[in-house]
């Protein structure tokens, strides 16, 4: 079902050709069903609970369309993935009708639900997540299983009891699509998935709005190969929020970049580090899940273990190079990257730093930046 | 290799310069045109001016790289890369002990830092402003009234200097025009104006950090106060080139004359 396809051809052909339905087509049609859809804020939250109340988590990280509305409420210097966001919830979009989760990702994150909730006011229900800042010890696991004990309850209030199987269910089906997302995400390592940059992560962000059944039948059909393709390319490893730009994306393609591996929070720092057992009580399941994912700038980890793993993730994808692909105003992250940027210049490795707003289209002054760091990356893959 | 010519044709933002090489990398002629609206037509006439100059036919020119933010638009270049590399090229072959290139462009500024061979290792470039490029005095010249050779005479570097604005242009001409309103001596406001751009490319050098010899390209490198200005600030001293703005031309050349010469080869393998 999913093949290689010429990176010339449309960004919706790309999903046409993979299967993928529109999103915004996708949820309309939902929403027409009577599904109950839930607008989820980035970027982590217990999923499985929600779809345990057959709540349907559509995930708001940028939707297109310019800021303006927004903009009456937020400072200049809010990252875009907020202002994006707001600006979504201001449309009262008729997709969203069992009201917006806001988890404790960021400062910004955060004060927008309670801005969306005492200010501005939607018709539909707010709920806000704060996950533990910091690791895994005693009492973050404590804090944990509370807030999820809490956030089940005030489910609970609104659409009835939990039906303790759909929770087992929904455990079940969560650790399918994470079994398959870790296979997926290690075969674009070693070479054993022929798709484009593009094609890569439409695949992997489709989860963002995709029911898990259908994400699950998605990710069923992908072709493994049995054998690695043989590329000439140069491979990259990108960090950062979200994926690059569309545009972006194909650019790298028709340069001869691969991403090979990642470190984004829209998609691998969501994916457990290592395989985790079938689901037992689904408390600790839960619990267990949050703690085995990557080290993360928003969830307060240690920067030595967050250098430990991109250092291994490196190495293990073979990328010739990291790009780091950074949201502007982005708080937690850029903490983070003046000490990634020197740590990694350090060790020799070719480091490029691009700055998006979440903007339709690259600069040209970003364009020279990519295109001189291809030429860094082809001048390491000649020799 | 007899009788072999390889071309870099860069397109900037403000000037289109040429360069061409014999095989053996000797400069046979260069030429700087301003860009105009058409970065296409602009190529065009100055690689006929340059191969006017050097007294070669076109049909002579066995490879041409073109560079500069309107590289895609030169269809008779048989390849592209961009400035940025070719800037490390271009100073390496003008000065073999460069570690550091500083590029200040029309419309970017860029640190380069190269190897022993040219290549490039690491870069910075400004961000979406024309702060500390040759945009920046462009537009301040204009508000002084004076042109570009006015602005870029030698200037006394223990002067007085007026504080300006090292972040943003637009802010910055607002200060010059606050400045021009109190009466401060243009003198003043000229030295400000090159010490805001040299505290602009020292916050992108110290980013980057620098490795050997230190070579300016770009057609700021004419302004002698702002190069004495970056001399002290850097506490070195820089190498400037005869023709700054055509260093990246230079360098264009020479990645042909390799392609070239890889291709051979690559063919005898």
């Amino acid at each position: 079902m999913l093949r290689f396809s010429k990176h010339e051809i449309t960004i919706n052909e790309i999903i046409k050709n993979m299967n993928i339905p529109d999103r915004s087509e996708y949820l309309k049609g939902l929403a027409q069903t009577g599904q109950k859809i839930m607008g989820v804020l980035p970027a982590l939250y217990p999923r499985e609970l929600l779809w345990a109340f057959d709540i349907h988590a559509a995930e708001i990280w940028d939707p297109p369309g310019e800021i303006l509305h927004a903009n009456a409420h937020l400072q200049t210097t809010i990252c875009p993935v907020v202002k994006k966001s707001l600006e979504f919830i201001l449309k009262e979009p008729q997709t969203i009708n069992a009201g917006y989760l806001f988890p404790h990702t960021c400062d910004s994150l955060q004060n927008l639900g309670t801005q969306v909730k005492d200010l501005i006011g939607v018709s539909l229900p707010i709920y806000t997540f704060y996950n533990p800042k910091g690791r895994f010890n005693n009492t973050t696991i404590k804090y944990y299983q509370d807030i999820l004990i809490n956030f089940q309850s005030i489910l609970e209030a609104s659409h009835g009891p939990l039906e303790p199987e759909k929770l087992k269910a929904a455990c079940v089906l969560s650790h399918k699509i994470d079994t398959y997302l870790m296979v997926i995400q290690q075969a674009r390592m070693t070479d054993h998935l022929s798709l484009s940059n593009h094609e890569y992560f439409t695949l992997m962000r489709a989860q963002e709005y995709l029911l898990p059944q259908d994400y699950l039948s998605l990710l069923e059909q992908v072709n493994i190969l049995e054998k690695p393709a043989e590329f000439s390319r140069a491979r990259l490893m990108v960090s950062g929020i979200l994926p690059p730009l569309p545009e972006i994306l194909v650019f790298l393609d028709e340069l001869g970049v691969s991403i090979v591996a990642d470190d984004l929070l829209a998609v691998s720092r969501r994916i457990p580090k290592f395989a985790m057992d079938p689901p037992g009580s689904p408390l600790d399941y839960l619990t267990d899940r949050f703690f085995v994912l990557p080290p993360c700038s928003t969830r307060g980890g240690d920067l030595d273990e967050r250098v430990h793993y991109l250092s291994n993730r490196l190495k293990e994808s073979k990328a010739h190079g990291l790009l780091f692909d950074m949201v502007k105003f982005c708080e937690p992250e850029l903490f983070d990257h003046r000490l990634l940027v020197k740590t990694f210049r350090e060790r020799k490795t070719p480091v490029l730093t691009l700055e998006t707003e979440l903007e339709d289209h690259i600069s040209g002054q970003d364009k020279t930046r990519i295109e001189a760091f291809t030429e860094r990356l082809f001048e390491i893959v000649s020799t | 290799m007899a009788d072999l010519y390889f071309s870099g044709v860069d397109v900037g933002s403000l000037s289109t310069d040429v360069s061409i090489i014999d095989h053996g990398g000797k400069v046979l002629s260069e030429i700087v045109i301003p860009t105009g609206v058409n970065g296409s037509e602009a190529a065009e006439q100055a690689f006929n001016a340059a191969l006017k100059l050097a007294d070669l036919t076109r049909d002579s020119i066995t490879g041409i790289t073109a560079t500069g933010y309107g590289r895609a638009s030169v269809a008779f270049a048989t390849g592209k890369t961009t400035e940025i590399s070719c800037h490390g090229v271009g100073a390496h072959h003008l000065f073999p002990k460069t570690g550091t290139v500083i590029d200040i462009g029309g419309q970017d500024s860029k640190v380069i830092q190269i190897d022993r061979q040219g290549r490039m290792l690491d870069f910075t470039m400004n961000d979406k402003c024309a702060a500390g490029t040759g945009r920046f005095l462009e537009v301040m010249a204009n508000r002084l009234d004076l042109n570009l050779d006015e602005l870029s005479s030698p200037l006394n570097i223990e002067g007085d200097s007026a504080p300006i604005s090292s972040t943003c242009t637009v802010f910055a001409e607002s200060e010059v025009i606050s400045l021009l309103a109190k009466n401060t001596p243009r003198k003043e406001i000229v030295h400000g104006l090159q010490r805001s751009i040299v505290n602009r490319i020292w916050s992108m050098v110290t980013s980057i950090g620098i490795e050997g010899e230190v070579t300016l390209t770009g057609g700021v490198a004419h302004n002698k106060g702002l190069v004495a200005l970056l001399e002290e600030k850097l506490g070195l001293t820089l190498n400037i080139p005869e023709n700054p703005q055509t260093v990246g031309a230079l360098g264009g050349a020479h990645i042909a004359r390799r392609t070239y010469q890889n291709s051979l080869e690559a063919d005898s393998i």
